[in-house]
């Protein structure tokens, strides 16, 4: 596939090159890298900024920084609160990877194959989630938990935050399905394969890559949550973006800076964590 | 000798996730004690760890109880969405406006028992004035905060604020979400105007403060005067006292029209089902060795009169019937009800 991307750009690229005259084609790349360096500029400064912040030892943000200092990292792992709100994050996050992957996944099938009725309706409801606004799903949960008296329970927690990632699974599910080539499966089943074996061992390896997607989209939209958590997490029981908040009105010091550092580093740690253990890269270049 | 880990197969990644997953789902279950618990709220930063450290566990083993601090904002709509005959706290710690919008919704009582809480016979009448719901255990003063590296010596009066030379350098907040701002508003009244309730004169007065920069939190004002982006700005005391020591060059100002009072409250909430326990919190919070560690470590005024601070707090907090009659108390009642014209109004003007 990347053989044939890249010689049909190649091509795209030769026949712009017959069309276009010099100082145009000239003009036209200077446009392109400008407009990319831009994009790139617009997306990384903010992450700039915070690794400057994390990193000046003064207690407030100073530009030009005076200095390069761990200080802040100290405080950010030797703090109880921090720490314990970091772990927190991460348990929710995978929990809320695993269900919201199980959940949506399953969804997306039923909703391809299942010749369900009104499933444009059924689509539309699951990827409502992402369209009020997080702040009153978490008030809502909030006041159904208040109404059930269970309190402000972890798996409370973790179904607030599957509700909202449970629209990206599904969406990316449903992509990879909508190009699924169905007579594959009917073949499997002629050559005599069971339904359960050809999910297995043809369904889900072809539809992995929209289902790892939805998964990578759900772990970061969990760990970074904070509309939906504000209202759930229960006293002793933070997440990290919340302690966060919590921290900065009263001590807006470098300590956020540090924190939104190592939030950072696990994503990337995720990402790899996922190619090792279930080979990420192999669908990268999908 | 421990044994090396291998490579992290895909079947122990699953295992170790489910594990992770029950462990954390269980572990409150698991953590559960039969003590009685009671349910608060309390702030984050210092104040957080004294409580967590010292002040709670004291109150724990005092009273045989589990003490369950919420610390995570915005406190007033969790209590609004829980029920009023089991509501999530048993004792609300809030600064005043807030207080005031609970008990006008029925959410708290209106006053505090002095036959359940004894201290209350020690504290300064602003603590249970008509301006207090509950009672307040402590205050801070809201004043001027400025720089002293810039030449700006001599400040005395509020009206400063106003002076040409701080424009650019001006500090101030986003009146609907900041009760510092709100009580600056007022006093803008009392200083241009008829009083507190003359809104006209505070418009007025606010529209002339341009330019301004204006912030959400107090932590925020603090960075910005200890950087340097701001020379004046309103505070409150504990915001640059809290950097005693740390030779920083700021100072704060009690302007001769008096300070403003932010006070800290606590109020019980009608349908808490461990009242006896909630009177105990607030009279345990009264006591003179609490209110002491804590006005040394958070720069709060106690407003247990008994309290002896060490000579260095003594100095700059309000620790005297003279210096307490500096405070000036808002009327949050009188604001909260036309809080919404209010806000209308700052917005517009600080939006042009």
């Amino acid at each position: 596939m990347q053989t044939t991307a890249s010689s049909s750009l190649s091509a795209a690229q030769q026949t712009a090159s017959v069309r276009m005259p010099g100082p145009a084609r000239h003009y036209g790349r200077a446009l392109y890298l400008t407009i990319n360096i831009a994009i790139l500029v617009f997306l990384l400064a903010p992450i700039a900024i915070v690794v400057v912040f994390a990193l000046n030892p003064t207690p407030f943000i100073q530009f030009p920084p005076v200095g390069v200092s761990l200080r802040w990292f100290e405080k950010f792992f030797a703090s109880r609160d921090f720490m314990h709100a970091l772990w927190f994050s991460l348990e929710v996050a995978v929990l809320t990877t695993a269900s919201a992957t199980i959940l949506g996944a399953s969804a997306a099938l039923a909703l391809a194959r299942g010749n369900l009725p009104g499933t444009r309706l059924i689509v539309a409801t699951m990827l409502s989630p992402l369209m009020l606004p997080a702040i009153l799903t978490g008030l809502a949960l909030f006041q159904t938990y208040v109404l059930l008296d269970v309190g402000r329970p972890t798996w409370g927690l973790v179904a607030g935050h599957t509700l909202v990632t449970l629209p990206y699974v599904v969406r990316t599910t449903l992509a990879v399905l909508h190009n699924f080539d169905t007579r594959l499966e009917e073949a499997a089943q002629n050559l005599g394969a069971s339904p359960l074996r050809t999910f297995f061992e043809l369904t889900l390896p072809l539809i992995k890559p929209g289902v790892l997607a939805g998964a990578i989209f759900a772990f970061i939209v969990s760990f970074d949550q904070f509309p939906v958590s504000l209202f759930l997490v229960s006293p002793g029981n933070e997440t990290l973006p919340v302690t966060l908040f919590n921290y900065l009105k009263f001590d807006l010091d470098g300590t956020i800076g540090a924190a939104s550092v190592v939030s950072i580093v696990l994503a990337f740690v995720v990402v790899i964590g996922l190619d090792r253990t279930v080979g990420l890269r192999s669908y990268v270049k999908l | 000798m421990m044994k090396a880990l291998g490579p992290l197969s895909r079947r122990r990644f699953l295992t170790a996730s489910a594990s992770l997953g029950i462990g954390t789902i269980a572990a409150p279950y698991v953590a559960r004690a039969d003590d009685p618990t009671l349910r608060i709220t309390g702030w984050g930063g210092k104040w957080g760890e004294v409580m967590k450290a010292e002040i709670g566990p004291a109150f724990e083993s005092e009273f045989k109880c589990k003490l369950q601090t919420d610390s995570a904002f915005p406190y007033l709509p969790k209590l609004q969405a829980s029920s009023r005959s089991a509501p999530i706290y048993d004792v609300l710690h809030t600064n005043s406006n807030e207080q005031w919008a609970a008990a006008e919704m029925g959410l708290v009582e209106p006053k505090i028992d002095p036959k359940l809480v004894p201290n209350l016979a020690d504290v300064y009448p602003y603590a249970i004035s008509d301006k207090i719901v509950g009672v307040s255990i402590f205050t801070s003063a809201i004043g001027l905060g400025m720089r002293t590296d810039k030449g700006y010596s001599g400040v005395t009066s509020w009206k400063e604020l106003w002076d040409a030379k701080y424009n650019g350098v001006r500090g101030g907040y986003v009146i609907p979400v900041n009760s510092l701002g709100q009580a600056f508003l007022m006093m803008c009244g009392t200083l241009f105007g008829k009083g507190q309730t003359d809104l006209d004169a505070a418009y007025t007065a606010l529209e002339k403060l341009k330019p301004i920069k204006i912030v959400d939190f107090t932590g925020a004002m603090e960075k910005m005067l200890l950087s340097g982006e701001v020379g004046m700005c309103v505070i409150h005391d504990s915001g640059i006292y809290r950097y005693d020591g740390q030779n920083q060059p700021t100072d704060f100002v009690s302007p001769s029209e008096g300070v403003l009072s932010l006070e800290q409250v606590l109020t019980i909430t009608p349908g808490s089902k461990m009242k006896e326990l909630a009177n105990a919190y607030v009279n345990y919070m009264l006591r003179p060795e609490v209110q002491k560690r804590l006005a040394e470590t958070v720069w709060y005024s106690p407003a247990n009169k008994k309290v002896k601070l060490d000579a260095k707090y003594d100095a700059k907090l309000l620790t005297t019937p003279e210096k307490v009659s500096k405070l000036i108390q808002v009327d949050w009642k009188w604001y909260n009800e036309r809080k919404d014209e209010i806000d209308q109004r700052v917005n517009r003007i600080f939006r042009a």
